[in-house]
């Protein structure tokens, strides 16, 4: 096993002594294997501020985590059945009937003979939904993935880590951050380094 | 990946090879196969329940479809993966490669036609009794307007030339079957990575072949029903039912095997999510998408040559047997299999794979079975024809429909299990069984 660091804290001279807030440690392990068996004992330790850092998909990962099931597929549900039905009333209103709305403006419906059809054609409608549903469905799965994500995010305090630069190569990370209601300093050191990685490093804010 | 080799997966022939006294779900296919084409032929000969010859014939066509659609799903299915180079897929292979066994024998449930159409049964049955081209005469005495536009496709619809077509279909089905089958099935005992090489190169062109002669078939068999009309978007249709079959027939396998206790640790519930994943693409979204999309341009151009293939299907009992498709197939599966969990339990897949094929046997019945009216161009309205037509009956609750059905599946079951007990359950010394074996959803 290699040696264990804990870097020293970084000041700058001319700042005061006073060492910046932590951010939290991060582990490094070299295969995803020692990852994941490392990643279902943090999970069990009851944290819930943590993470694990990987350069390509570990499958079975969400699971050793505890990760919850996303309720994005709810949402881009809702969102796609909005768009059946407000296509739906758009064309209706549009086409088919002809009282008067307020959007903004007043606006008037205007029934319109188009190829001897009646008025209220649904076959003609159903692309206008179906492509509406999608666009609906698919502008909800990306900004949901941006928000739940927290992205765009410019800057995050790993990058201060030089060792952390691996997790984009050939390196496996877990971070626990210093706001998880469990975490301890000395303590939470103290296991990660239980759980037989590379290296524990301090990362600060 | 702690997962994958944490625990070691059994490839001994306890769980990969089928047991003994599972054949006897065999003899039960057969028994269906035996009963049902019997009893059915027998309705047909007496004309119980009011059975007249020509109602006989078209439900033999809807059996005869039921069945071979699932086997060309199969085969669909086999190509494909090797088409892609696909992984997660090997655990699931040898279900579909079954199925698509059954295209070596399967074009002996066609040689009934043949007998139609060459011999004849009398009164009993003519070929024009199915496919009304193939007496021009009678077509002309009966329906003159019919007759003129049927006589400019000759040069395709004649007989000589369609049995010819009927014989290059079976032929490039069961080669094709045949060389999957036997190559995966070589490659059990030699282990020889070159078979799989052999299959990717040769599946594209078997993907040509595969969508040439199922979109003729559907034209030939189907299409030329109502010989007037025509839908370029037919034959994609009748591919849609195609995978539905396969698909959900390769489903009711996997879980009978996986029921059995066999593939324990081989075929998850991955696996079969995948597969509910594939039924739901091919058989509600894209089945819906395409008949949709063959319905919306006739509907929308309004030329009566072509929405009286459409009118047929909107009188009478037709017209409620329409809706009951469009939910069956379509609106209700869709709902129910959309999120993750029905895919990944075997009782609600399951019950998927059962609603799924007997709603592809309502699709079959309402393509084959509904006749155009004869006097449609002397209508005006549509009102005018709905009411003319308002007592059309489907017909669709006479015995013979069901038996002739479950003849044809059963006689793919016990052709299905019997390439089953024919080798082993898994291609065992397939290059990709360690990734199928792997294989997780994210």
């Amino acid at each position: 096993m290699a040696t264990i660091v804990t870097s020293p804290t970084e000041t700058k001279p001319g700042q005061p002594a006073n060492p910046a807030k932590l951010y939290g440690l991060i582990a490094e392990f070299e295969t995803p294997g020692d990852l994941m068996a490392a990643a279902e004992k943090v999970r069990d330790a009851g944290y819930k501020w943590w993470d694990c850092h990987t350069p390509f998909p570990v499958h079975g990962l969400d699971k050793a985590m505890g990760i919850k099931r996303t309720i994005l597929p709810v949402l881009v549900f809702g969102a796609g059945a909005t768009g059946t039905f407000a296509a739906f009333l758009l064309q209706a209103f549009t086409n088919s009937w002809d009282f008067t709305i307020w959007a903004g403006v007043w606006v008037t419906g205007y029934p319109y003979l188009i190829s001897g059809k009646p008025a209220m054609s649904l076959p003609a409608f159903i692309p206008v939904m179906f492509e509406v549903t999608i666009l609906f469905a698919a502008l909800t799965t990306v900004s949901m993935m941006f928000l739940f994500n927290g992205l765009p995010q410019l800057y995050h305090p790993l990058f201060r880590s030089n060792r952390f630069r691996r997790a984009s190569n050939d390196r496996f990370f877990i971070s626990i951050e210093a706001r998880d209601p469990k975490f301890l300093p000395r303590k939470t050191e103290e296991f990660l380094k239980s759980l037989d990685p590379v290296a524990v490093e301090a990362v600060e804010d | 990946m702690a997962h994958a080799t944490g625990h070691a997966v059994d490839l001994g022939a306890k769980n990969i090879e089928l047991p003994a006294p599972a054949l006897g779900m065999r003899n039960i296919g057969l028994g269906l196969a035996v009963v049902g084409l019997g009893g059915g032929a027998a309705i047909g000969y007496t004309g119980a329940f009011g059975t007249e010859p020509a109602h006989f014939w078209r439900a033999y066509l809807v059996a005869f479809l039921f069945g071979l659609t699932m086997c060309l799903g199969g085969l669909f299915f086999v190509f494909v993966q090797h088409l892609t180079r696909a992984g997660w897929s090997v655990a699931v292979r040898r279900p579909a490669e079954a199925l698509a066994a059954n295209l070596r024998w399967y074009w002996i449930l066609f040689i009934p036609f043949v007998v139609l159409w060459f011999v004849g049964f009398g009164d009993m049955g003519r070929a024009n009794m199915v496919w009304m081209w193939a007496d021009m005469e009678t077509l002309k005495a009966n329906n003159p307007e019919e007759a003129y536009v049927v006589a400019k496709k000759v040069a395709f619809l004649n007989p000589t030339f369609f049995w010819i077509r009927a014989a290059v279909y079976f032929a490039v089905w069961a080669l094709l079957a045949h060389f999957f089958v036997s190559n995966s099935r070589a490659q059990d005992s030699t282990g020889d990575i070159r078979l799989s090489e052999r299959m990717q190169k040769w599946s594209g062109p078997a993907a040509i072949l595969f969508g040439l002669t199922t979109t003729f078939a559907a034209f030939d068999w189907i299409m030329s029903l109502s010989p007037a009309w025509f839908s370029t978007m037919f034959g994609v249709y009748f591919f849609c039912g195609c995978a539905t079959a396969g698909f959900s027939a390769m489903i009711l396998v996997t879980l009978r095997l996986r029921s059995l206790g066999l593939l324990e640790g081989i075929v998850t519930a991955e696996h079969m999510q995948d597969l509910g994943k594939l039924l739901f693409a091919f058989g509600m979204v894209f089945w819906a998408y395409i008949a949709f999309s063959q319905y919306m341009l006739i509907w929308y151009a309004n030329i009566p040559e072509e929405t009286g293939w459409f009118l047929a299907r909107q009188v009478g009992g037709w017209g409620p047997m329409s809706f009951v498709l469009l939910f069956g197939h379509f609106v209700i599966p869709f709902v129910a299999l959309i999120s993750k969990w029905p895919k990944r339990f075997a009782i609600s897949l399951g019950a998927a794979a059962v609603w799924m094929l007997a709603f592809h046997f309502v699709d079959l019945y309402w393509l084959v079975m509904p006749e155009i009216p004869h006097d449609l161009a002397t209508f005006e309205t549509y009102r005018q024809a709905s009411d003319k037509y308002a007592d059309t009956a489907t017909h669709f609750g006479n015995p013979v429909n069901f038996l002739l059905a479950l003849g044809a599946f059963g006689a793919v079951a016990a052709g299905t299990i019997t390439a089953l007990s024919r080798s082993s359950l898994v291609p065992k010394r397939d290059p990709r069984l360690g990734e199928s074996l792997r294989f997780e959803n994210m």
